[in-house]
């Protein structure tokens, strides 16, 4: 049976098809001791917002100047002052320190790179050191791959590796990897390779370095193909840092492809999921360009991440509005997100100068308590429409729940208390307010600016929800255009419904309820990327909606869309429409 | 100086009411003793959970209005934006020089464009949006008010506004409940240039002068003067004042002046006036204001479900669009929402424009302006029919003020060789006016022959409904300059294929459809000769003109009257069998005789195959058009009682619009794309679809009366209207049930015999002015 999938992305999905026939070991399961890195998501700062960014006075001399010993420091004396207490703690030193102001690399007799002298006068162990003193963890950057500059017409010898030149850790043809293609693809099957791993590993350990950020990695990076698949590079880095003896956080970086994420779990701490987060314009980032990615490219992720590694959606620049480029609105919403997906949280904002507001965001301690406590990430509830809920059921019986309003407009955005699974009365906390704001009956609603967000624990109060399953392959549905049942071992009794393409059609019929009224359903289903389905009640008006990629098609998510019923029975219809729609696992109906 | 108004003063203002200025002092106003007692029933009330944003006020912000001075408000909590209009502040001029194809120039120089007043800003740092709770923000249609209240740190703050018709200002008001403070900053800031000042004043190139003001007051902390702002800290409330206005007065002879007049100082005036006062007793001065005109007219279409009214108004409306459910009290509310912008919007100022009194910026499509080729008419075919006589005056005060402007513009303009429209008999009399018509006696884009005599009858139509003879010695000398207009634009033409001579119009544009040049387009036939009989009709009964009318009679005779296509089997909308323009053209041109004329009528007086041709015209025309063509459309299906089609164009008026398509906007105004991804505001579907609902319920000419002529399935069950205004000179309060009326009441205002038609039985009734007959038993 070919899955829909198949017509629409073939040469990924295939891929991803192949894949999925590999059991994924569950993240972490919760009786494992801690792991003794990324335990949390780590907290800090990253120099690359700035460098990156054309705002006035950033880089004086040059795109991405900012970057130097003089300003590192300052960023440290500033982030041990304001943000330490809470909870933040590395200072990571991004793309540059080996390059000269030109942007040309500079690499030692061991095609390592070698600090330029000008950003940094004392060398990249003064700079450890100065941040070891306040108390801090300091960062590093290296790009994946043999740096061509580091090449050398390929004589140029590895450290600690007899015999061993740059020639042979490469390939004979010096095929290119990385996002950029800025280096020659390192050849694992050669013995020589590792050694320069080994030499790089021992270089920043040596300097003291406690996190690296590995960036360009394959598959991702914008690249796919053998030829930009690094994961020997990442597995080699992880048995490196491994064999220097000292504890650093590997995070790998840019895009990262999903279908690996069982290797980007088992060698590094963090994964970049998402395309920089910077603007490259007159400020830090922009709503646009690309924070709002972020909403849409997260859910497929959620449940890869978990103590020993987490989702990293990228700096979190919302310490200072006119450097952000954000309204407060927005960046309220981005440091919502990024707490409730659990990502690390570190800024690259100039702490020298957050705003008031900035501060408060960066330093409130229950949000920050989110990210870094027990729970599970929070994962949408609702499909992806321009307002949104996001939940995490936490270990005490609480919900952690996120309003968004991604309109360009204000909205009224609801929480459903079905959507948490649970009817009745609950109580709510404004976590960004310090508010207890009383007992709602049924949902919340609220007013929120144009990319607002309310962050709130909600404690239940009620009963569980009570739901009436339907299957998507039961006979007495009925199915039009190409729809057709397929097995589906992820789903419930093993089979769903696909091929809902081009005008395929899925429609529950005898759906009953007691008494007529709007109903949030739980509709459960599959789909690799992101696609709409127009869902309607009885051939009424069908209402569109975008359903989060579960990032896989052998992954069963379920979100709530509101249906209205009337008394008795009902026919609630699955359209795709012109496009492709999402392969259909089940419907769940409140029985109130 | 503006002298203070003594007794005398507002005497003399009663007697030459056309030629005051629009903002000028004003007496004390009476105040009532306490707040009316209003109905509390949430279906005079409209809701929403989310404040506007600053950059889709016109969609997202909420009108309010006396009459005269607007404005849009966001109900952000931590920033209250008031995008200020008065109907007056104009750019351009008269415009009296034509381009080089004989017509009018159109641009916001020359022929000008409404534009806004001032910003006020009111802001409240410590309630940002994202820092409140159970925000929720009303507009009470019955009240008048528009109220916002949401929740901060457990303390419950509200805030209402208004804009008062008889303390002539717009008021904040600003509460709480639980011991909360005010602190922020008030800033008041011209459109055209000015500094934020707390008052100002300054003159348009045209010569308008203009200004406005603010002052404000609270209780238990301070306000003060900050520099161009107010400021407020630690107030446990607040009350902000704005005035503002023109020295724009409706007298042509003045060049549309009152030079004695400075709108500043008199905005300062006013707000001071008004400041002696505590918010409260404004707002009881203004709830009472109000409600005696809303209150003129209740309408029941039935009973919506409790899943709908929990629902607010966006919400509802997508429930109504998505589910396909009738939601009686929504469709109820969205008629009363017409009149609530009606009363907000034409009361002793200018009419009714393109987009009423509401702007987001200074530069409207079709600079706002007065279109007159169905859409300022449209702007008041509700205003009698849903009770609101009173604020018809504008329309009728607008004509009459810019009529010597427009006779002489004819005069010395109209003949011009260049003008493709000029008469090609060789004679000019009278006045017409051009499409668009602005304040100062000018117009805008193409000559428009045909637009006098549909002015005309609009405002005859008034006379219909109140039988006010006032109101008909007011306009009778449009009617009859415009009578002379068409005696000489007339040509004589022998019908082709018959050797009748026929009179018919000359070369025109049936509006903005198929060929420039048509001679004896239906628009204008039809147009002229219900022109030339309300015109007899009204020299008859003012004793007036005998012989110019007895021409007048003669002439109608001899009026072409369309025929019905041998080819299309449509009416002829041109003097050709051929279909010579858009099958589904917005407009309706050709079917002015079937509404808002009352030529064509189903039954059985006109000729079945005009009925048929009609009725096949409109069918082509489609059900799938937007605001006001749809409002058009509706009121056309009714008058052929069709009820399922007026209700579903009455239905496709109400679905949401989003990304700027055709719709009803999250404030319910009315939504036209003029491309994709940019939509406008338009207010005629707002009172044209209103219009077509009383339609649906009661149809009147005078001399007869049609109770539920094209009811609805959706409204069928159960329902009632009181206070309708009926041609002939009465009102009427009827209630229905199961589709049939079980008891109709008749009120004269001035009209004598009228048959009450329903299903076939009719009975005639005769009446007293004053009096009142309730029939009953239409269900035997």
């Amino acid at each position: 049976m070919r899955s829909s999938s198949y017509f629409a992305m073939p040469a990924r999905a295939l891929l991803v098809l192949a894949l999925t026939a590999v059991a994924v070991p569950a993240a972490h399961a919760a009786d494992t001791p801690a792991p003794a890195l990324a335990a949390k998501p780590y907290m800090g700062w990253s120099s690359w917002s700035m460098q990156s960014s054309k705002y006035p006075g950033l880089n004086p001399d040059g795109d991405y100047s900012y970057l130097t010993e003089a300003n590192v420091l300052k960023q440290t004396d500033a982030l041990a002052a304001k943000l330490k207490k809470y909870g933040y703690a590395y200072v990571n030193i991004d793309a540059g320190w080996w390059m000269d102001k030109t942007w040309k690399s500079g690499f030692d007799q061991y095609g390592r790179q070698k600090p330029d002298p000008v950003r940094f006068p004392h060398g990249m162990k003064a700079v450890a050191d100065r941040i070891h003193a306040k108390g801090l963890k300091a960062g590093i950057y290296l790009p994946a791959g043999l740096e061509k500059g580091a090449y050398g017409d390929g004589k140029t010898p590895i450290l600690n590796a007899e015999g061993c030149t740059t020639a042979d850790i490469v390939y004979d043809d010096l095929r290119t990897t990385n996002g950029w293609d800025s280096a020659y693809k390192l050849d694992f099957s050669k013995p020589c390779t590792s050694k320069y791993i080994d030499s790089q590993a021992r270089l920043i350990a040596g300097w003291g370095y406690d996190f690296l950020k590995l960036d360009g990695v394959g598959p991702g990076s914008g690249k796919s193909g053998d030829q930009y698949d690094n994961v020997a590079d990442v597995a080699a880095w992880h048995r490196a840092i491994a064999d220097t003896g000292r504890p650093i956080h590997l995070e790998v970086s840019w895009s990262l492809d999903i279908g690996h994420a069982a290797d980007w779990k088992k060698y590094s701490q963090g994964w970049r999921i998402d395309t920089d987060v910077e603007c490259y314009c007159n400020t830090l980032v922009s709503w646009e360009n690309s924070v709002d990615d972020r909403w849409d490219d997260t859910p497929a992720w959620t449940r890869h991440a978990g103590p020993g590694g987490w989702n990293d959606l990228d700096s979190l620049d919302v310490g200072n509005g006119q450097m952000d480029g954000l309204t407060k609105a927005e960046r309220q919403s981005y440091a919502t997100l990024w707490a409730i997906a659990k990502s690390p949280l570190y800024t690259g904002d100039d702490l020298t100068r957050l705003d008031s507001y900035g501060l408060s965001l960066l330093t409130n301690r229950e949000v920050i308590a989110i990210d870094q406590g027990p729970n599970p990430p929070a994962q949408p509830v609702t499909p992806s429409d321009p307002q949104q809920v996001w939940a995490a059921k936490n270990t005490d019986g609480t919900y952690t729940v996120a309003l968004f309003n991604l309109a360009d407009t204000p909205a009224a955005v609801t929480a459903d208390w079905t959507t948490l699974g649970f009817t009745g009365k609950a109580s709510v906390r404004d976590l960004w307010n310090h508010e207890n704001l009383g007992t709602y009956q049924s949902k919340i609603t609220q007013a929120l600016p144009a990319h607002g967000s309310r962050l709130f624990t909600v404690t239940p109060r009620g009963t569980a929800a009570t739901l009436t399953a339907y299957e998507a392959e039961s006979p007495t549905n009925t199915l039009g255009g190409n729809a057709s049942v397929a097995d589906c071992s992820a789903c419930s009794d093993g089979k769903k419904v696909g091929n809902l393409y081009l005008g395929g059609k899925l429609t529950f019929n005898d759906v009953i309820v007691a008494k007529a009224g709007t109903y949030q359903i739980k509709v459960s289903y599959i789909s690799g990327d992101a696609r709409s389905v127009d869902i309607s009640a009885n051939g009424g008006g069908a209402t569109r909606h975008k359903l989060p990629a579960t990032g896989d098609w052998g992954t069963v998510a379920s979100v709530y869309v509101p249906v209205t019923l009337k008394a008795g029975a009902n026919t609630i219809t699955f359209d795709s429409g012109t496009g492709y729609a999402p392969d259909i696992d089940r419907i769940d109906v409140p029985k109130s | 100086m503006t002298p203070a108004p003594s007794r005398r003063g507002v005497l003399a203002v009663t007697a030459a009411l056309a030629a005051l200025p629009t903002f000028k002092a004003t007496a004390a106003p009476r105040r009532p003793a306490a707040a009316p007692a209003l109905d509390t029933d949430a279906r005079h009330r409209l809701w929403w959970q989310a404040p506007a944003d600053e950059h889709s006020m016109i969609e997202q912000g909420l009108p309010v209005g006396n009459g005269r001075l607007g404005a849009l408000a966001s109900n952000d909590p931590g920033r209250e934006l008031l995008l200020v209009t008065d109907a007056t502040m104009w750019t351009g001029g008269l415009n009296d020089t034509l381009d080089a194809d004989g017509q009018f120039p159109y641009g916001r120089r020359d022929f000008g464009s409404f534009t806004l007043l001032a910003r006020l800003t009111v802001e409240i740092p410590d309630h940002d949006l994202s820092a409140v709770s159970g925000y929720r923000r009303t507009l009470d249609l019955a009240r008048g008010v528009n109220e916002t209240s949401y929740v901060r740190s457990g303390v419950t703050y509200r805030r209402q506004i208004f804009a008062s018709h008889p303390d002539d200002v717009i008021v904040l008001h600003f509460t709480q409940s639980g011991g909360g403070r005010y602190t922020g900053t008030i800033t008041l800031q011209g459109t055209h240039g000015e500094e934020p000042a707390v008052s100002f004043g300054a003159t348009l190139p045209n010569g308008l002068r203009y200004g406005a003001a603010i002052t404000a007051y609270g209780s238990g902390g301070s306000v003060t003067v900050d520099g161009p702002h107010i400021g407020f800290t630690g107030c446990r409330d607040l009350t902000v004042v704005l005035s503002g206005g023109t020295n724009y007065s409706p007298d042509a002879a003045a060049r549309f002046r009152d030079p004695s007049l400075d709108p500043h100082q008199l905005a300062r005036t006013k707000v001071r006036a008004a400041a002696r006062h505590s918010a409260g007793t404004l707002l009881a001065t203004h709830t009472a204001d109000h409600h005696a005109l809303y209150g003129q007219l209740d309408l029941s279409l039935g009973i919506s479900s409790a899943e709908q009214r929990s629902l607010d108004t966006w919400e509802r409306l997508r429930a109504r669009a998505r589910d396909g459910v009738p939601d009686p009290e929504l469709e109820a509310q969205y008629l009363q929402f017409g009149r609530y912008l009606t009363i907000a919007a034409s009361r002793g100022s200018l009419p009714l424009g393109l987009q009423g009194l509401w702007l987001d910026g200074n530069d409207p499509d079709w600079m706002g302006d007065y279109h007159t080729d169905i859409n300022i008419q449209m702007n008041y075919w509700a205003t009698d029919r849903t009770g609101l006589a009173q604020c018809f005056d504008a329309f009728t005060d607008y004509c009459v003020a810019q009529l010597p402007s427009w006779t002489d513009l004819t005069r010395r303009l109209f003949d011009d060789p260049r003008n493709r429209y000029r008469n090609s008999t060789g004679k000019n009399a009278g006045w017409t006016v051009a499409i668009s018509t602005n304040p100062f006696g000018g117009g805008g884009w193409w000559w428009h022959p045909a637009g006098n005599a549909w002015l005309c009858n609009s405002l005859y139509e008034h006379y219909e409904f109140t039988a006010s003879r006032a109101h008909l010695e007011k306009i009778y000398p449009l009617l009859k300059g415009a009578c002379e207009f068409w005696e000489a634009r007339l040509l004589t033409m022998t019908l082709p294929g018959t050797s009748r001579e026929v009179l018919v119009a000359d070369s025109d544009w049936s509006p903005e459809h198929g060929p420039l040049d048509a001679k004896g387009i239906t628009y204008a036939q039809e147009l002229v000769w219900a022109l030339f009989g309300n015109y007899c009709t009204a020299a008859a009964e003012l004793k007036k003109d005998t012989a110019f009318a007895a021409t007048v009679a003669g002439l109608r005779k001899r009026l072409h009257l369309p025929q019905v296509s041998p080819t299309t089997g449509w009416l002829e909308e041109w003097m050709s069998p051929d279909n010579l323009g858009e099958t589904t053209h917005r407009h309706l041109s050709p079917l002015v005789g079937l509404f808002p004329g009352d030529r064509i009528r189903p039954d059985g007086s006109t000729p079945a195959e005009i009925v048929k041709g009609a009725t096949a015209l409109l069918t082509a025309r489609g059900m799938e058009s937007f605001g006001w063509a749809n409002a058009w459309r509706a009121l056309c299906w009714a008058r052929l009682k069709n009820a399922g089609n007026a209700y579903q164009l009455v239905v496709n008026n109400l679905r949401p619009s989003s990304d700027g398509s055709n719709g009803t906007a999250f404030n319910l105004f009315d939504i036209y794309q003029v491309e994709q991804g940019r939509g406008i505001f338009q207010i005629d579907a707002n009172l044209g679809t209103p219009a077509a609902m009383i339609e649906m319920l009661l149809y009147s000419r005078p001399g007869h009366l049609e109770l539920l002529p094209a009811l609805p399935d959706a409204w069928a069950a159960s329902g009632s209207l009181s206070g309708a205004n009926a041609r002939g000179g009465f009102v009427v309060d009827l209630r229905w049930r199961d589709g049939t009326p079980t008891e109709a009441r008749i009120r004269s205002t001035g009209g004598r015999t009228t048959t009450v038609a329903h299903a076939g039985s009719t009975r005639t009734v005769t009446l007293r002015p004053g009096d009142t007959v309730t029939l009953k038993g239409f269900d035997r």
